[in-house]
């Protein structure tokens, strides 16, 4: 049985000088979300591994920002870089993710960033 | 490295870890997966880096609103003004693996307070915040401050009332943040280096706000290492 | 409530009470017991604990051990050389690890026995080697 060949340059060649995420910019095609557009996060199985907490699954947001085109984490794991996608940077009401939240707080949000194929437009 | 910082040698002293550690580091090199010379090179590297440019970067931006409009849109981009190279100042040339090159600046307002946590690992913008603290990688700190952000500020001694809007920044991808916060009153004609060193990391992470007089971070038990890089 | 945040609220319930195993009378149960919240719950990525509950605890600084700053450094000199890539490490050492090692040891311990891992997974070096080179090294030290 012969060992298997691993490719350690493709990274280094593609975003040396670049960086990354900048390496990926161009990848992804058109983005299917625009800025203000209201979305939901898709609650999609995620075995073995994934970035999209599960505290945001089936959650309403805003789209704030187009932030960078890259490789969905579920994929990169395991040094999978063919199809990169848009990632956005994404605002819930916290009242909209913790029941208990208190009402006094209703302006209080949470920020954070999810590829292109854990949204859905509501 | 490690070798030369330990203490006489007895085999109770030395922890599975500790040798484990070596034992990696001298298989790697001598599997040519990368050479003794890589790793002092990024040793040298990341005793480089540390809060202060990031404190002057939020100096510069109270300073000038043509920078603060360029730190909030391409915080790249305004981390060179500081002497911060994201993409070619370390070994690699193509940021570090960890941390990647996108800094995005969160500007606080009078009205919108950040605060920044990564629930699932510990990201942070080590090349122009330098190492992250303890308390931040906890999985007690990732836990709650998603959910009780005010409770767990109240606990870093950040009373907020209610018409500040609490934003949490969750740093979960490949994006790293710092806070802008907002300069505090009784600083008018200050320079940028009297205005930099209010600028605490902890006010960088958003667990604190600067004021006049104020250059270290609240004070709190260290837990000592047993045998302590001397750094 | 959706019935999809419902069970979001659940998950990270169950998830936040589940503890390294002990032992029971039977472990591994009979496949009947295991509704699909605790299929869920066990097979979650142990990395994903927002929003469990927790208590207030004091919060420290820490002085850094030689070995955690020399795991950092090789691990990035890992990715740097192109053994891995961030995402692969951050899998490997938060997730793959599994909950009892994942909250039962130190941070840079994980990291470590990562390191450890991705040479012997992928076979540049034997875990014979690993373990030769382990002993000759705890030697050192006698």
């Amino acid at each position: 049985m012969s060992k298997p060949h691993y490719d350690r340059e493709h990274h280094v060649k593609k975003a040396t000088g670049v960086g990354d995420p900048q390496c990926f910019k161009g990848e992804a095609g058109k983005a299917r979300f625009k800025v203000g557009d209201r979305v939901r996060v898709k609650d999609l199985p995620s075995l073995f591994y994934s970035r999209t907490m599960v505290y945001t699954r089936g959650a309403e947001c805003t789209i704030a920002e187009l932030v960078y085109e890259s490789p969905p984490p579920e994929d990169e794991a395991w040094d999978n870089c063919e199809n990169p996608e848009w990632f956005y940077s994404v605002i819930f009401r916290q009242k909209d993710l913790w029941p208990e939240y208190p009402d006094a707080y209703s302006s209080d949000t949470l920020e954070t960033e999810l590829s292109e194929r854990w949204l859905e437009l509501v | 490295m490690a070798e030369k910082h330990k203490a006489a040698p007895m085999v109770d002293e030395i922890s599975d870890f500790e040798v484990l550690e070596i034992a990696v580091r001298e298989l790697a090199i001598e599997k040519g997966l990368f050479t003794a010379e890589d790793h002092q090179q990024w040793s040298e590297y990341m005793e480089t880096v540390g809060p202060l440019p990031a404190a002057r970067l939020v100096a510069k931006a109270w300073l000038d609103p043509e920078y603060k409009k360029l730190a909030v849109t391409d915080g790249v981009k305004a981390s060179l003004e500081v002497g911060i190279d994201w993409i070619n100042d370390m070994p690699s040339h193509f940021g570090t693996p960890s941390d990647y090159c996108n800094l995005r600046v969160l500007e606080d307002t009078p009205t919108l307070k950040h605060v920044v946590v990564c629930t699932l690992c510990s990201c942070y913008p080590r090349p122009i915040l330098g190492q992250s603290p303890e308390w931040y990688r906890t999985p007690n700190y990732r836990r709650r401050i998603v959910r009780w952000p005010r409770q767990v500020l109240s606990e870093f001694g950040l009373q907020l009332p209610e018409n500040v809007q609490v934003r949490v920044e969750d740093s979960n991808q490949k994006s790293r943040f710092i806070v802008l916060p907002v300069r505090p009153e009784g600083t008018d004609g200050w320079s940028e280096d009297q205005l930099a060193e209010i600028v605490t990391r902890d006010c960088l992470i958003g667990v604190a706000v600067p004021k006049p007089g104020k250059t270290v971070n609240d004070k709190r038990p260290i837990h000592p290492a047993i045998n302590p890089v001397d750094h | 409530m959706t019935p999809d945040r419902k069970k979001v609220m659940k998950h990270i319930n169950i998830g936040s009470q589940l503890q390294p195993a002990l032992h029971v009378e039977q472990h591994a149960p009979f496949p009947d017991l295991i509704d699909n919240a605790h299929i869920r719950a066990y097979t979650r990525a142990v990395h994903d604990v927002g929003g469990e509950p927790d208590v207030p605890i004091q919060w420290e600084e820490k002085e850094e051990e030689v070995w955690e700053h020399n795991t950092f450094i090789t691990c990035e000199v890992l990715a740097w050389r192109g053994v891995w890539n961030a995402e692969e490490r951050r899998r490997r050492q938060n997730v793959d690890v599994g909950q009892t090692q994942y909250l039962g040891l130190s941070y840079y311990g994980r990291w470590l026995l990562t390191a450890a891992r991705i040479l012997v997974d992928k076979q540049y070096i034997t875990n014979s080697e690993l373990s030769d080179k382990m002993d000759e090294v705890r030697k050192r030290y006698e």
